[in-house]
């Protein structure tokens, strides 16, 4: 696989004034990105790999924040569109029985990517549809081994299991986007959002306590939790997160964790003045690798001056001044 | 090995179990257990990460006096307790000293394997898979984790005896970033130094396996193509207890090989299915060669994540899984047959009875130390050595 910026390569202007170029390696990055494509339209978790929907779906968004050529954007939601099953469902792998969490994702790629807006309304309507059909299984509360209200219903990783950050945040941010910021599952699911974090700040997977030990939070997380609760109200809870994702990203060189943490500083306004030098050197740390197409997403993604996902229709400029 | 049917308890309405999606009664397995009395404590199989089964075992069971014993109905129907014959099981368990990490393990490992009967000629030309575990880390609890010297001496000895491929994979539980758990618990520069690559199982290619057992209500497993591709897996646990199953060793070490992708994080699905269960039919359709033990430091009190360092001075090796972590629980002076995917593995996948087990190397008794567990219910029959 070819790596390095092809002389003369013209490329489209950004369709947003707001984005701009952060150094040289963005230019590499989302080449490496392209190149890496498969036949089938789709990305893999490495260049290697077979086409699934998350790292195409991100690679749909990076690509398009970019402004790179539509080919390349069609192509990966051609890609979600084709394993898209009839229940609106979007499989995370091919395999028989597959985990459906990625119907978010999907679902963000199909509102945001596309050239024209609503070309891939009928996608969407069915993914809202699942996922507002699907939801994380609540268990009966035990105060000494559990530190969260079991109660609450978000997402899960897997139909018929417990609900917990991360996909309970991508459904929030892929709901949002397809205009249900008000929708009562959306609500309970900032709740739930809110519920799991971890005293003193952050979030980790979704266990707040165990056995009344408060656990330590996760910078990735973090992020996608602070992402995904953008418009609420910046409380203790929050800035004390906030305050976590400041302290830990200067220590932090790996791309999910990086990029999460800094999209979502981003989207509170709170951008580290040093975050392209974070983002360059995390992206120089596995230049001699072969493409990680989830990586390089997040990582261009990230590199933007605002945050990529909007909220409730809203920027962050609107929302946190 | 036998093979254990499910019993009666109503698919989970997951794609992934028996029954798919939508299945049973709002996916409520009807199960029998109850809170305290004989039947040991449960909240019930929503409860993601708890055990679906526990059993008070009397003394006489304990002590293993008395031919085989049916144990309660619901998910324990048809499990024997396989008394102490344990179906003719026998295995070899290595201990080896080893006070720090300063010590020179690669003589260790290469004498424990000596002593097992593996050298050169089992070894060369094999590719070798090492499965340390980084479940999680933070950046100075360097005790939740395989300490890299353990896992890069095994990959020396390894490669001494002219394996094929020597390489580190994990599929960790909790973080899902494999490149910050490589930073922060230090895996990462050490393999490097070492010129080691590490593969991330979380996120591999899969591959549907037919399960050998069926401990489970999981219809199948899927495992990432880089541990189907191994010729020999090998498990190098850190040795630690653990707040739902006990202990966590060789034998839990595995969930780490399921798939974040398909089983997420945490791999709650596994916790629906049960875990000793799930431990089962994971390490019967993985097929582990070897365990190499990390217990120099292990975890007490509150494991696998927030509990304290404990000092052993151990490296423990063997071919059998649960005769390896007998050995590992008799060290932490726990009782291994109030863990309860070490009685049902005991018969089935191997030996746990001391007296079917031969102790090689450093005695247990020159070892042994006492590991402090959480006080809960669920752990007292663990706890009570």
């Amino acid at each position: 696989m070819l790596i390095g910026v092809r002389a003369g390569f013209n490329r489209a202007a950004f369709p947003d004034d707001s984005r701009s170029m952060r150094g040289a390696w963005i230019d590499t990055a989302w080449q490496r990105l392209v190149e890496a494509r498969n036949p089938d339209g789709g990305w893999g978790y490495t260049a290697a790999h077979a086409s699934a929907a998350e790292p195409t779906a991100w690679a749909s968004l990076a690509l398009s924040a970019q402004g790179v050529a539509q080919e390349h954007r069609r192509s990966g939601l051609g890609f979600l569109a084709n394993v898209q099953r009839p229940d609106g469902g979007v499989p995370a792998v091919d395999i028989q029985s597959p985990p459906s969490w990625t119907t978010a994702l999907a679902m963000l790629a199909w509102r945001l990517a596309p050239p024209q807006r609503d070309t891939h309304r009928e996608q969407i309507a069915l993914g809202a549809s699942w996922l507002l059909s699907h939801a994380g299984k609540a268990v009966p509360f035990n105060p000494t081994i559990y530190g969260h209200d079991t109660s609450l219903i978000g997402w899960s990783w897997v139909e018929g299991t417990h609900s917990w950050v991360e996909p309970t945040a991508y459904a929030l941010l892929a709901l949002d986007a397809a205009g249900y910021h008000d929708h009562p599952r959306v609500v309970e699911g900032r709740k739930l959002l809110l519920n799991r974090m971890i005293p003193g700040g952050g979030w980790n997977y979704g266990n707040a306590r165990m056995f009344g030990a408060a656990l330590r939070p996760f910078p990735g997380t973090t992020g996608v939790a602070l992402l995904a609760l953008r418009d609420h109200p910046a409380d203790s809870g929050i800035e004390q997160s906030l305050e976590f994702l400041s302290r830990e990203l200067p220590g932090v060189r790996s791309p999910l964790s990086l990029s999460w943490g800094i999209m979502a500083l981003t989207a509170w306004n709170r951008r580290p003045a040093d975050a392209d030098a974070w983002l360059s050197e995390t992206f120089d740390r596995s230049a001699g690798e072969s493409c990680n197409p989830l990586h390089e997403s997040l990582l261009l993604l990230a590199s933007l001056d605002a945050c990529p996902l909007p909220i409730n229709g809203k920027s962050a400029e609107v929302l946190h001044g | 090995m036998a093979s254990r049917a499910s019993s009666s308890v109503t698919p989970l309405p997951s794609p992934l179990t028996k029954g798919g999606p939508g299945g049973g009664p709002g996916g409520v397995a009807p199960s029998p257990l109850t809170k305290g009395g004989l039947r040991g404590v449960s909240v019930g199989p929503q409860d993601p990460g708890h055990l679906k089964e526990t059993h008070q075992f009397s003394r006489r069971e304990i002590l293993g006096v008395g031919g085989a014993l049916l144990l309660g109905g619901g998910i324990a129907a048809g499990l024997r307790w396989a008394g102490t014959d344990e179906g003719g099981q026998r295995a070899d368990v290595f201990i080896g000293k080893a006070a720090s990490y300063d010590t020179d393990l690669t003589a260790i490992i290469r004498d424990g394997l000596s002593t097992l009967g593996i050298g050169r000629n089992q070894i060369r030309g094999k590719r070798i898979l090492l499965k340390p575990n980084l479940v999680e880390t933070a950046t100075g609890h360097a005790h939740i984790n395989t300490h890299p010297a353990v896992v890069v001496a095994a990959a020396e000895v390894f490669r001494r005896f002219d394996a094929a491929d020597v390489f580190v994979a994990e599929g960790q539980g909790h973080r899902r970033d494999s490149i910050l758990v490589l930073d922060e618990s230090g895996m990462g520069r050490a393999l490097s130094e070492a010129k080691l690559r590490f593969v991330d199982l979380n996120h591999d290619d899969v591959e549907s396996v037919a399960k050998p057992t069926n401990w489970t209500n999981l219809e199948t497993l899927y495992l990432p193509k880089t541990v189907l591709a191994a010729d020999w897996v090998v498990s190098m646990p850190k040795m630690k207890t653990h707040h739902w199953a006990g202990v966590t060793c060789s034998m839990k070490n595995f969930f780490g090989v399921m798939p974040g992708i398909v089983y997420g994080w945490p791999k709650n699905v596994l916790h629906y299915a049960g875990i000793p269960e799930s431990i089962l039919d994971i390490n019967a359709a993985v097929r582990p060669a070897f365990s190499i033990v990390d217990g120099i430091v292990g975890m007490e009190g509150d494991g696998p994540i927030m509990g304290t360092p404990k000092h052993v001075g151990a490296i423990v090796i063997g071919r059998n899984l649960p005769a390896v972590d007998a050995t590992c629980v008799r060290l932490m002076e726990l009782n291994p047959y109030g863990i309860p995917y070490l009685q049902k593995a005991s018969g089935n996948l191997g030996p746990i009875h001391e007296a079917n087990i031969a102790q090689r190397g450093e005695p247990i008794a020159t070892l042994r130390t006492r590991f402090q567990m959480i006080d809960a219910p669920h752990l007292r029959a663990a706890a009570s050595a």
